[in-house]
């Protein structure tokens, strides 16, 4: 018995995954259903740089110019990734946001 | 010259082992209790790395590697969107992309995603 426990505890220990996972939630864009409101609020993410509606904006303003745009939270924030720009670029960029409130985010295609 | 067999009460010796099968179902429990036993990625993925509210892996996740190759349990490519559409996912669909897939091919992947039913999505990721 004693060596199946053994078996088992080494099966668990091989088999369990300690990765500290997490999620980001994306709201995929479904065809118009709520009225748009509000001043335009597109993000364009490039590998280095990020335009807030065709202006550089840097990433310590950024989330102050767009809680003039929008009601944090409600609102929904396009953001439109570039050539170049990978998906770790495009979450740095979303966990800003996300710190600074704003949760309702979508990404639109280039 | 004494060959004989050890003196040593048997008793004794089996009390000694107790502990350690007390300290082995501890962890085996422990680890049976961690355990998260979700298949794994049909590919080599680098999670992007992000501060986010932790979450549980679950099966039914869309893998995207660094190439654009998507998996979906055994389901691969093209067919992981007949797939969702034939079984589509309670709440958002946790989608697991190489840290190196770009970000505008997954934007343009979504319309796809919208066009069988999903409407929100879950990028899964790690902490650095």
């Amino acid at each position: 018995m004693i060596d199946v426990v053994f078996l088992l505890l080494v099966f668990f220990m091989l088999a369990a995954r300690f990765g500290q996972e997490g999620a980001l939630p994306l709201t995929i864009g479904s065809g118009g259903e709520t009225a748009w409101s509000g001043p335009p609020r597109l993000l364009q993410i490039g590998p280095h740089d990020i335009l807030l509606n065709g202006r550089v904006e840097a990433p310590e303003t950024l989330v102050l110019s767009l809680s003039e745009l929008v009601q944090p939270g409600a609102d929904l924030v396009l953001l439109r990734p570039v050539q170049g720009a990978d998906m770790q670029r495009l979450l740095d960029v979303m966990t800003l946001l996300q710190a600074g409130g704003l949760t309702n985010l979508t990404l639109v295609a280039p | 010259m004494n060959f004989g067999v050890q003196t040593r009460p048997r008793g004794n010796q089996d009390r000694s082992i107790v502990p350690m099968i007390n300290v082995v179902f501890l962890l085996l429990i422990f680890f049976l209790m961690t355990a998260s036993l979700t298949p794994p990625a049909p590919f080599e993925i680098t999670p992007p790395e992000a501060e986010a509210d932790p979450a549980e892996p679950r099966a039914g996740t869309l893998y995207i590697s660094a190439d654009g190759a998507m998996a979906l349990g055994t389901v691969r490519g093209q067919a992981v969107f007949e797939a969702l559409a034939t079984d589509p996912p309670d709440g958002p669909l946790p989608i697991q992309a190489d840290a190196a897939y770009p970000a505008a091919e997954l934007a343009t992947l979504l319309p796809n995603l919208a066009e069988v039913g999903i409407t929100g999505i879950l990028i899964v990721t790690v902490h650095p």
